[in-house]
């Protein structure tokens, strides 16, 4: 079993290194949102695939419940804010809020 | 074994597809299955409550919404990308992953899994009883959300009556 959760871990963390070279490298911000989508699924298979491991499933399953619920409440602020920001800048390139900027 | 193998790859190359499409509506398509692989991965966890709200909320309500802010803002799949970003991302990716397996080879060899005693009673005796401040705080979030997204759609209302 600590085989598997070692294996649960590499694949977490490959999922958090795909997001953090999105959040580094692009341009877009629905890009970059997905890419925050993409790291909390990594965060969330350590929390469940731990939990297993350790014989703490329920625990782990309601801190992976709570983790969803927060995640929602973050992309719907997020792509609020995103709207309101193309309808501004008529772009979605993050580039533009440098603008922002002193 | 080989089954949750076959997930986790096809987890890991869906949330790489979602990054590398160029087409927006695809990549949240493909953030979508990710999330899918996610859930089923969660069943075969032993964890159902987790699994059903990944592949209801995550793969079907964020998807919406994604899809949603791409119909608004449609043409913001005119950004242009670094044309070296995807060039350089399968060196990176392989990169890690070999650093990954090695560091993950090493502590498999050096720390062992802490023992945990087995939990006693249901979820959701877990869930209302031992995390119940985790529930409260939920609620917070979710006001504060809906809070958040009336505030920035009704600083805009004000601007048109201006």
């Amino acid at each position: 079993m600590s085989n598997l959760w070692f294996l649960y871990l590499f694949f977490a963390a490959l999922l958090i290194f795909i997001g953090i070279y999105c959040l580094l490298t692009m341009r877009n911000l629905i890009k970059l949102f997905i890419a925050v989508e993409i790291i909390s699924k990594g965060v969330s298979l350590a929390i469940v695939s731990t939990g297993a491991v350790k014989n703490n499933i329920l625990l782990a399953q309601s801190l992976a419940i709570t983790y969803i619920v927060v995640e929602v409440a973050l992309v719907a602020t997020a792509l609020a804010l995103i709207i309101n920001i193309y309808k501004k800048n008529k772009s979605l390139d993050v580039r533009l809020l440098s603008k922002l900027k002193g | 074994m080989v089954i949750q193998i076959l997930l986790l790859c096809g987890l890991v190359i869906f949330s790489g597809l979602a990054i590398l499409l160029k087409d927006l509506i695809k990549a949240a398509l493909s953030l979508a299955v990710a999330s899918l692989f996610l859930g089923i991965i969660f069943f075969s966890l032993a964890a159902p409550y987790a699994g059903v709200f990944e592949i209801s909320v995550v793969a079907g309500l964020i998807t919406v919404l994604f899809i949603l802010t791409i119909a608004l803002t449609k043409k913001g799949d005119e950004v242009n990308e670094a044309r070296v970003v995807k060039l350089a991302f399968p060196i990176f990716f392989i990169l890690f992953l070999l650093i990954d397996g090695l560091v993950m080879k090493s502590l498999l060899q050096k720390i062992p899994a802490l023992p945990a005693g087995p939990e006693a009673g249901n979820f959701g005796e877990v869930l209302w009883r031992q995390r119940t401040f985790d529930l409260v705080a939920q609620v917070g979030v979710i006001f504060a959300g809906v809070l958040a997204v009336l505030a920035l759609f009704r600083k805009k209302e004000e601007d048109k009556d201006e």
